[in-house]
């Protein structure tokens, strides 16, 4: 019996040296081991980019009345029009830009449209000083103030008036024919002073002109966006009232031009100079310790795990599938046939006795009717409750015998 | 390579230049600085590629006991090697200081001892050893792993030792040494002495009292060599646990404590441990003790997740010991099937040996038995019925074979094997 498999296993011999290689250390070896890692991490960096890069792609000009909005309140369709009947449309971003345009151009128009009144007085003056004509639509109280043309605000287009006729003997107007007057969406509004076309009531009307003819005020939008330019003598109007002179400009100023005024020093003006490397350093100083504690002392060792199951689980999973069914019969079968069995063991009937001897023997050990014994052991319960109670009255039968 | 707290407390000591003098200028000239700092330490790190490790073995050793695992490192560079180790054991083998200092000269030799508490059986492992070597101000190391395996091999506690002296007082009870009630307590024919009062009149040697003038009787004593074969089932079953040990545990101690008993019994001892093939085995023939030998073939045995091949496991008796021999099968009775497996297998074992199995009973079920309160309840005292009535039948079977069963529960189970073990001597049966 020697030279067993196990027993007479050949263990190492003390003072063997072990000479090492250091293998798998290099990259491709790492991936190969880190596939799965490598894939997911792929995935999610592909995802991450995707989100970034649809975030941050410049997006189609949402602007209202932006030649470059294609959307119904853009007015894409209107300089797209005006662009292939010879006027080079421009549409600066800033007020400089804009100026620089405007000193460009030949005799150019400027469409000035700031509906949030961000231009001051000044640069407003130095706009039409610098412009053949202006038309300026829907403009606010300071900006029809800072323009200083006599002309002025005279309320709304009443909702009656969906269409509004020219009503003036402007050449624009007369040859426009209809134009849309009161939109839900966009409002429309009527102005007064100057020769006033398109009038509502009284003598307001949606578009006024200044007694010089250099300066138009439009009191909508609608003439002038994708969704109604088709409708009615809109295009008329807007296409003669642009398209006079080879150069437009078409001017919707920014919030960045009201910031030309200066509000005062950021937080970063006012910290002293060392402040700004404080943050970078300690970032450094933060890495520096994750590369300290985060370097394990050698790789991780594997330790196989030997399967242990509780024994007790069979006989659990058992009875929860009894539950599930609700298997009355079967537990009822179960419960009585072992406490047969014990009690045959009590009462020392050896293996061969049967219920009936069994019960008897109980009846006569515990002085009690046999028929009342064998009624309550061969009882078929109904309902769970029934068989909680039932089993409970075995169990109480079961210590009777064994205390007797 | 790797840094210590001390690089990291040298990098935030360059705060100090940066918020004095804030500009870029310092900026970037603080982070050469200390890039050159670290690129030199590293560069003065006594090399790691000539450094060789050998490993002592360390000794067998029982589980919950501590034992030193010895390291040598050899430092064949120039430089002095001065930085931290870390011996690699799983973490069952349960190392204590695992990561220690170390500061080998150039040329020159050291030995590290670590100190493991194994906390699980069988052979643990070690497979590889880290090395960090430090520059002069200990600011970065060079690390390298180097493979270089070792094991322990971590023995059962045999916590049913203290059954033995007990079982060894029964059994010299049965050798005549100690004075016996009963006749029959051994087969054998030992020796003549006068009658004392108090022995058994029946074996009075009348024709040896008819030469003298005393009366004598004749002392008998249990067979001697005997063969008790222990087949141990490693299959999924054994890997039941009950209580706080799964079956192969509470086995393999009710194996030692029966082995030693038998063979300070004067029988010879066979030890298999099988599931679909055999797993390990052990002898009393050959040399040192038995206990020695069971403790080494059972260290490394494991529970494996297949179903026992009873049909060969006569096969296996049979290619121990050929001869009539005390068989003890120590199994589980709620196995799947027994009816197909162990059952057939008893039988056939029975018809030319002495077969006992040994079961383990989980307490368990008798808790779920009792336990009537509520529907949930019942239902679970229904599946514990069933499962013991599966046991009994069993049982029933086996017995009705001549084969004996013990049904313990887990700490029970090595003394009442014993117990089994003791009854069949002093019956004769083996």
């Amino acid at each position: 019996m020697t030279g067993l498999p196990t027993v007479g296993k050949k263990r190492r011999n003390a003072g063997e040296a072990t000479e090492s290689t250091p293998g798998g250390r290099t990259i491709p070896g790492w991936l190969r081991r880190h596939r799965g890692m490598a894939a997911a991490g792929m995935v999610a960096a592909a995802a991450l980019a995707l989100v970034v890069g649809t975030q941050l792609a410049p997006k189609g000009d949402a602007a209202p009345l932006s030649v470059h909005n294609a959307g119904p309140n853009g007015a894409r369709a209107l300089g797209q029009i005006l662009g292939r009947h010879g006027v080079s449309v421009h549409s600066p971003d800033r007020f400089d830009a804009a100026l620089d345009d405007l000193r460009a151009g030949s005799s150019p128009t400027l469409l000035l449209y700031d509906r949030n009144g961000i231009l001051d007085a000044q640069q407003l003056s130095l706009l039409k000083a610098e412009a053949e004509r202006v038309v300026v639509v829907s403009p606010r109280l300071e900006t029809l103030t800072a323009l200083d043309t006599g002309i002025r605000q005279a309320g709304v287009v009443p909702d009656a008036f969906q269409v509004l006729d020219p009503g003036c003997s402007h050449p624009d107007a007369e040859a426009a024919g209809q134009v849309t007057g009161q939109v839900t969406r966009q409002g429309a509004f009527v102005y007064d002073g100057g020769m006033s076309c398109f009038r509502a009531a009284g003598t307001a009307g949606m578009l006024a002109i200044s007694s010089d003819g250099r300066l138009a005020v439009l009191g909508s939008t609608a003439v002038l966006g994708n969704e109604r330019l088709d409708e009615l003598g809109n295009a008329a109007l807007a296409i003669r009232m642009l398209g006079s002179s080879p150069d437009l400009v078409w001017y919707l100023p920014s919030i960045a031009d009201a910031a030309v005024s200066g509000t005062g020093e950021t937080l970063d003006d006012l910290a002293p100079d060392w402040a700004r490397f404080l943050g970078p350093w300690l970032l450094l100083v933060a890495a520096t310790a994750v590369a300290w504690r985060g370097r394990r002392h050698g790789p991780l060792v594997f330790e196989p795990l030997p399967v242990v199951v509780k024994a007790v689980e069979t006989a659990e999973g058992r009875a929860r599938l009894y539950q599930d069914s609700r298997a009355i019969d079967r537990a009822r079968d179960n419960l009585r046939a072992g406490l047969l069995v014990r009690l045959s063991g009590k009462l020392r009937m050896g293996p061969a006795a049967t219920a009936e001897e069994t019960i008897s023997a109980a009846a006569r050990l515990l002085d009690r009717d046999a028929a009342e014994i064998r009624a309550l052991i061969n009882e078929r319960p109904a309902s769970e409750a029934r068989l909680v109670a039932w089993s409970q009255a075995l169990d109480k039968l079961e210590k009777e015998v064994k205390t007797r | 390579m790797a840094i210590s707290g001390r690089f990291v407390a040298v990098v935030l000591l360059g705060l100090v230049p940066v918020l004095l003098f804030p500009g870029w200028l310092t900026l970037v000239a603080t982070i050469a600085l200390l890039v050159a700092l670290l690129s030199a330490e590293l560069l003065f790190a006594g090399s790691l590629r000539h450094v060789t490790v050998t490993r002592a073995e360390p000794e067998n050793v029982t589980l919950n006991n501590a034992v030193e695992a010895v390291l040598t490192f050899h430092n064949g560079g120039t430089r002095r090697l001065r930085g931290t180790f870390r011996d690699g054991w799983q973490p069952s083998a349960g190392a204590l200081n695992p990561v220690q200092d170390m500061d080998v000269p150039a040329g020159e030799g050291r030995r590290f001892a670590v100190r493991l508490r194994p906390v699980r059986r069988g052979d643990l492992a070690a497979p590889h050893v880290t090395l960090r070597s430090f520059g002069p101000l200990r600011l970065a190391a060079r690390q390298r792993t180097i493979e270089c395996p070792g094991s322990v091999r971590v023995l059962p506690p045999f916590h049913s030792r203290r059954h033995l002296p007990s079982k060894l007082r029964k059994l010299r009870e049965l050798d005549g040494k100690a004075a016996v009630q009963i006749r029959g307590a051994g087969t054998e024919f030992d020796s003549l002495r006068d009658y004392v009062r108090g022995d058994d009149v029946r074996s009075i040697d009348w024709r040896a009292t008819a030469r003298r003038s005393t009366v004598v009787v004749r002392t008998w004593r249990p067979e001697r060599d005997r063969r008790l074969v222990m087949v141990l089932d490693t299959s999924r079953t054994a890997a039941a646990r009950i209580l706080d040990e799964t079956r192969l545990d509470t086995g393999i101690e009710a194996a030692l404590l029966l082995g030693v008993l038998a063979e300070r019994g004067g029988d010879r001892v066979d030890f298999v441990a099988f599931d679909r093939r055999t797993r390990a085995r052990a002898a009393s023939a050959g040399q040192g003790t038995i206990l020695g030998r069971l403790v080494q073939a059972m260290a490394p045995l494991e529970a494996e997740l297949i179903e026992m091949d009873w049909a060969a496991g006569p096969g296996e008796v049979r290619a121990v010991s050929a001869h009539r021999s005390l068989v003890v099968l120590l199994t589980s009775l709620d196995s799947g099937a027994p009816e197909e497996g162990l059952l057939p297998a008893a039988e056939r074992l029975a018809s030319q040996h002495v077969v006992v199995v040994a079961a383990v009973r989980d307490p368990q079920l008798g808790a779920m038995l009792r336990d009537r309160n509520d529907a949930t309840a019942v239902y679970r005292a229904a599946a514990a019925e069933r499962a013991l009535l599966q046991r009994a039948a069993v049982t029933a079977e086996l017995r009705r074979y001549g084969v004996e069963v013990v049904d313990a529960e887990p700490h029970d189970l090595p003394p009442r094997l014993a117990d089994m073990y003791i009854r069949l001597k002093a019956a004769g049966r083996l």
